[in-house]
């Protein structure tokens, strides 16, 4: 109903920036009632920012490894030198404990010189000299002895930027090729619409294994692969929109004006989709967040020493056991973005279309 | 629509309950005996197999000649009661036990004939028909299709006295007999129910134990055999395999007591588990190694992959990052019985500078960055990250990771279109030459394209001689030039096999060199 | 009605031709083989298989041998399971997929709709923000993390359940708790959002005030009206739902160790199981069509709005 009568103003003005900018701040006026939507947007935005500002942030490198800080556990107060004295100290006890005796000599020489490594022990990092048992991580350390904080936040990098890429990509795909079948119909429509029909038909996870095969590992190859096997829906949304559009009568407006099908479907119609476009990419992000963390715990994910979330959290199961922390911090940081991706997805399309007539 | 969904759900809840009773009752006073299985068996038919889950259940359905000790994986006797070697060590005779099938049919010299035809029969396919088709006089002839099965050397001088003759003198032939490639197979039951022979229903075997459930992906059982011949020292009532190539999935199992022992560990949980007294880790003959790509620059170049070599503080590597008693290997070979590996390359950071530097890459200035191939593994990635920031930090060379699925890497491997690739290699029999064959020029393993005439010429003679420490030296020459002067590969460490089964509770099973455990022997204390 | 039902059940046909054509080809391009392994194989050895399985013919006459056989029922036998052909492996394994995803979608339709009818009825109090929330985590949170948490808490450290197994197994219909869960998490989740929505769009409809208006009561007001109109989004979210949920749980078949068809459709393609992979294809499209073509008939029952040529 809305659209319709969207659709009667737009063609009472006659002007489409007008109707465009009330369309927009309309829609704005509505998402900031929204709590949990502002509450999204705010979260979406600073995890963007953290991102985008990564290597100018205070933070250790996320691939250097310092093996002696090897599965140290987060913790504000103490320095990496003193975690590292305890896990060490711990583990000895422990053997100790097994064979039933106190810790020897030599086990105590050990420790010593750890005492002693911690205290004096430096590495030239960028060219400066860095006494590293001082670090501290705030989220704890690897397998490798690498800072989860950095990891986290770089793999955010990468897992948002596939999100977004992936969603950029299929949604243009799938505006053409929906566009196209919605305003052209017949044949053509026909013809694509079977198209979508055999690719929902094919496993997409099978799509993946075999592009990623063929055309070998990395993150551009990855994204194209998803977005490829991810334009359907778009699509089909697109189109139904295009077809209740077409003989609206700003369209026959426009037609007798002597617009061609392209300028048409450009000028006129996609704008008037819009909205639901918009709504639509918000919800995918996650999607393909999720899609990337699946592909990591097969394997197939992102290359190393780089992580994504996904990788860090598939890596992470594994020990979950012995070192929670590894699991918690990507997973709460991943959870936590997806968490206001979807508030501010709901959201925008409550503000873009208040009677909650595009759904999907 | 809501009340049909309440009715779905309760009829399954009803019928679930209804299951479960049913099951509960089964419970006898038996022996049964659970093992993680790493993967669902390809096959029952020893002919199609080839790998170690399926191994593993031959142990319990299958016997060939001989079998083997749990202790120290030296041949027992086992359908062969006795066996001597002519003065040449080409012909073996067999003397054979009165004994059948689980369905009672008698096995004679000629199964043994007719089951080893088979597995050499170009038609039926078999994988490691390879196997048999090195080692017995006319075999390869007759699985290539040049000959017909009357040029392969075994014969069958009487109903229970079977003769192989061997290409050449091969040391531990006799253990190699006991591998599933050697395996006897029912001729009579496959002509009965040739697709389906293998079901429970229609199995018929001769090892300790007959199939008697193989639900795929969930388990394969099996109960005590009444007409194995040594049925009375047989202990364990079943014996229950339990697929799922998931490591955390298997061990958990271990942990909360739903399996009796797991063949693997997971790398996260070693830290604990090596404190634990059910852990049991073991030297095994196989070794990791990093493979050069030697027509591809920089890696031409000698001093280039020593330097590499030297580059990688190996020690801090089976410490830190593999963590389970693996140890440091500078040579291809791990030790053995008779065989001193060789040194290998050795040398300080300072040492793998300055052959950097000589090689025109002072301090890693104008090296290419190195692309390091690997395969999807927790173990694998760990490693290349270790050794990517090792190469970095110590030589300063810039090195790239490709993590490719399993088919991927191997067509990758395969067609040589690498830098350095990762590799394991697990001895098929206890001897150096099962190390080092596969380097040889144009080999088809051969991936790195290594290639030296001192080298497969050492091979060759060593091929022929009979087993004594002249051949040794041969071997342990190749090994120097393929290892020490031309660093062909790298090798990392030599495996140990772990195992996590409770040796207070099961006896009968024991750690050894080649990881493999008779479910005969197996009892409970 | 009924014309157009046999009009779409034939168009049923071409589609799955084209799917397995397509499938067909892809696979072969993906590098490595069926038979590929740490040791190479002798190419003696390598000769002989592939004749035996007919992978050293033209690939044009393959595709011919395949699809006559497609014809006859038969999908050919598997490359790394040599004992059984893949009617046995999909006979086996699919119903185990069905019994868990039947289970798993029933228990997410009720409570996914419940959960959306009271956050709906509840809008913007803080009910509704804990529905939401809770079923936005069931969608944040990836299935191989649910999956191996529930069995550290409840199989290793509570000991209530066993770790994994299936209902024909010794641990019997315990052993399927965790997997519905598991499986049941994000769909829930999903059906909670989308039922949340339709109800509140019905909820401001005129009908709905006219019912009001009339005097009709609460209760046949949200049954009569605002349910049957609320599920028609959830319907149509059914049919991949339903279809994705017997491929999709290749991480639910393996931390539970479930006997399902969800992991061949991975480790198929991973291992170059040709036949394997195009059997699980065929179901999998066929399921999928199938359940479109029910989801569009039950639509049509439920909206009278749509009708059919």
């Amino acid at each position: 109903m809305s659209a319709e009568e969207n659709n009667k103003t737009a063609l009472n003005e006659f002007d489409q920036p007008v109707k465009g900018v009330s369309l927009w701040n309309d829609a704005w006026r509505r998402l900031k009632k929204n709590k949990m939507a502002m509450f999204g947007m705010y979260v979406v935005i600073f995890y963007i920012l953290v991102s985008l500002f990564a290597p100018l942030l205070p933070i250790y490198s996320f691939k250097h490894q310092i093996i002696d800080h090897q599965f140290l556990p987060p913790s504000l107060t103490k320095t990496a030198g003193e975690l590292y004295y305890e896990r060490t100290e711990k583990l000895m006890l422990a053997l100790a404990n097994k064979e039933k005796r106190e810790l020897n000599s030599e086990e105590l020489a050990e420790l010593e010189a750890v005492k002693v490594q911690i205290a004096t022990e430096t590495e030239v990092l960028n060219g400066k000299e860095v006494r590293i048992h001082e670090r501290r991580y705030l989220f704890g350390t690897d397998y490798l002895g690498r800072d989860l904080l950095a990891r986290v936040i770089y793999g955010g990098q990468i897992s948002i930027a596939i999100g977004f890429i992936g969603t950029v990509t299929s949604v243009l795909i799938g505006i053409i090729l929906g566009s196209i079948a919605g305003y052209v119909g017949g044949k053509v429509d026909y013809i694509i619409m079977r198209i979508v029909d055999v690719i929902y038909g094919l496993p997409y996870m099978m799509l993946v294994i075999i592009f990623m095969a063929i055309f070998g590992k990395n993150i551009l190859n990855m994204f194209l692969a998803l977005a490829i096997v991810s334009w359907l829906t778009v699509a089909r949304v697109v189109r139904g929109q295009i077809m209740s559009l077409k003989n609206s009568e700003f369209v026959e407006a426009a037609k007798c004006g002597g617009a061609g099908t392209m300028r048409i479907i450009f000028k006129h119609l996609l704008p008037n989709t819009l909205g639901v476009i918009i709504v639509f990419s918000t919800l995918r992000i996650p999607t393909f967040i999720m899609l990337e963390a699946f592909l990591s715990f097969l394997g197939l994910g992102i290359s190393a020493p780089l992580a994504s979330w996904g990788s860090l959290v598939g890596q992470a199961v594994d020990g979950m056991n012995l070192y929670p922390w590894r699991l918690f911090f990507p997973a709460a940081a991943m959870t936590l973005f997806l968490f206001g991706m979807n508030f501010l997805g709901d959201g925008l399309r409550d503000a873009f279309d208040p009677q909650g007539k595009n759904r999907f | 629509m809501k009340r049909t969904l309440l009715l779905l759900l309760i009829m399954f809840i009803a019928a679930g309950a209804l299951f479960a009773g049913g099951k509960k009752e089964a419970v006898k006073e038996e022996v049964d005996f659970l093992v993680w299985n790493q993967a669902e068996p390809q096959s029952l038919d020893w002919h199609q197999i080839e790998g170690v889950p399926e191994h593993r259940i031959y142990y319990s359905l299958g016997e060939g000649l001989v079998s083997s000790n749990p202790e120290t994986a030296a041949p027992e006797p086992g359908v062969a009661e006795s066996w001597e070697v002519d003065s040449t060590g080409l012909v073996y005779t067999f003397h054979l036990r009165k004994t059948t099938w689980s369905d009672g049919e008698p096995i004679t010299a000629k199964t043994f004939v007719d089951s080893w035809l088979r597995v050499l029969n170009p038609e039926t396919a078999a994988p490691y028909a390879w196997f048999p088709a090195d080692v017995i006089a006319g075999a390869a002839e007759y699985n290539s299709g040049e000959a017909g099965p009357e040029a392969v050397k075994i014969r069958a001088l009487d109903d229970y006295t079977f003769q192989v003759e061997l290409v050449g003198a091969m040391p531990a032939i006799v253990s190699a007999f006991s591998h599933y490639a050697f395996a006897i197979v029912p001729i009579h039951a496959i002509e009965k129910n040739p697709g389906s022979w293998t079901q429970p229903e229609n199995y018929v075997g001769n090892g300790p134990f007959v199939l008697e459930a193989w639900e795929p992906q969930e388990k394969l059982s099996v109960v005590k055999n009444d007409k194995y011949w040594d049925k009375a020292n047989v202990k364990l009532d079943r014996v229950v395999y339990i697929p799922t190539d998931d490591d955390n999935v298997g061990f958990n199992m271990y942990l909360n007591k739903e399996v009796d022992w797991a063949p693997e560990v997971p790398l996260a949980q070693l830290e604990t588990v090596v404190l634990r007294d059910d852990y049991v880790v073991a030297p095994y003959l196989g070794v990791y190694y990093y493979i050069f790509q030697m027509e591809k620059e920089p890696l031409t170049d000698v001093r280039v992959r020593k330097a590499l070599s030297m580059g990688l503080d190996r020690d801090t590597l089976v410490k830190k990052v593999t963590g389970a008693g693996e140890t440091a290997a500078y040579s291809m070979v791990p030790p053995m019985a008779g065989y001193k590996p060789t040194p290998g390359v050795k040398g300080t950071i300072e040492d793998a500078k300055k052959l950097l530097a000589e090689a025109g890459y002072p301090g890693g200035k104008g090296f290419p960055e190195i692309e390091i191939l690997y395969n999807t593994s927790d173990r694998h990635l760990k490693i290349a990250e270790f050794v990517q920031e090792q190469w970095e930090k110590n030589l300063g060379i810039k090195c790239s990771l490709i993590n490719q699925e399993w088919k991927t890497y191997l067509d990758t491997r395969k067609q040589g279109e690498f830098m350095v690739a990762r590799a394991g290699w697990i001895a098929d029999y206890p001897d150096p030459s099962s190390f080092l064959e596969m380097f040889g020029s144009g080999k088809a393993m051969n991936g790195g394209k290594y290639s030296n005439k001192v080298f497969d010429e050492n091979m060759e003679a060593a091929a022929k001689m009979p087993p004594g420490p002249e051949r040794f030296s041969k071997l342990r020459k190749a090994e120097d030039v393929f290892i020490t002067e031309d660093h062909g590969v790298m090798p990392i460490y030599h495996y140990v096999s772990q195992s996590m089964i409770d040796t207070n509770v099961w006896g009968g099973w024991y750690p050894n060199s080649m990881d493999w455990h008779p479910t005969k022997y197996i009892y409970k204390k | 009605m009924t014309r157009y039902i046999i009009r779409r059940f034939i168009g049923l046909f071409p589609t799955l031709l084209i799917i397995i054509t397509i499938s067909f080809f892809i696979i072969r391009i993906a590098p490595g083989g069926p038979f590929d392994a740490e040791k190479t194989l002798p190419k003696q050895i390598m000769e002989n298989i592939e004749k035996k399985y007919h992978l050293d013919e033209p690939l044009i006459k393959q595709y011919a041998r395949y699809m006559i056989s497609v014809m006859r029922g038969d999908l050919g036998p598997s490359y790394r399971y040599k004992d059984q052909d893949v009617n046995y492996y999909i006979g086996k394994s699919l119903p185990n997929s069905l019994v868990l995803g039947s289970i798993a979608m029933t228990l997410s339709l009720f409570l996914g709709i419940t959960a959306g009818m009271i956050s709906a009825l509840r809008q913007n109090t803080w009910i509704d923000y804990l529905v939401m929330s809770i079923a936005v985590i069931g969608i944040t949170i990836p299935l191989f993390v649910i999956g191996p948490v529930l069995v550290y808490i409840f199989a290793m450290k509570l000991g209530w359940l066993p770790t994994s197994g299936w209902i024909t197994g010794r641990f019997g219909w315990v052993t399927i708790i965790m997997p519905v869960i598991t499986l049941s998490a994000d769909k829930f989740a999903y059906i909670a959002r989308l039922s949340r929505a339709s109800i509140l769009e019905i909820l401001r409809s005129d009908y709905i005030r006219t019912a009001k208006a009339k005097g009709l009561k609460t209760s046949t007001i949200l049954i009569k009206h605002v349910l049957k109109g609320g599920l028609l989004p959830v319907v149509s979210y059914l049919g991949p739902a339903f279809s994705a949920i017997l491929t999709g749980s290749i991480v639910v078949e393996t931390v539970f160790r479930v006997p399902g068809l969800g992991k061949f459709f991975v480790q198929s393609a991973l291992n170059r199981d040709y036949t394997l992979i195009l059997g699980t294809v065929i179901v999998y499209s066929v399921i999928l069509i199938i359940m479109n073509f029910i989801v569009d008939i039950i639509y049509a029952f439920l909206d009278p709005r749509i009708s059919y040529k």
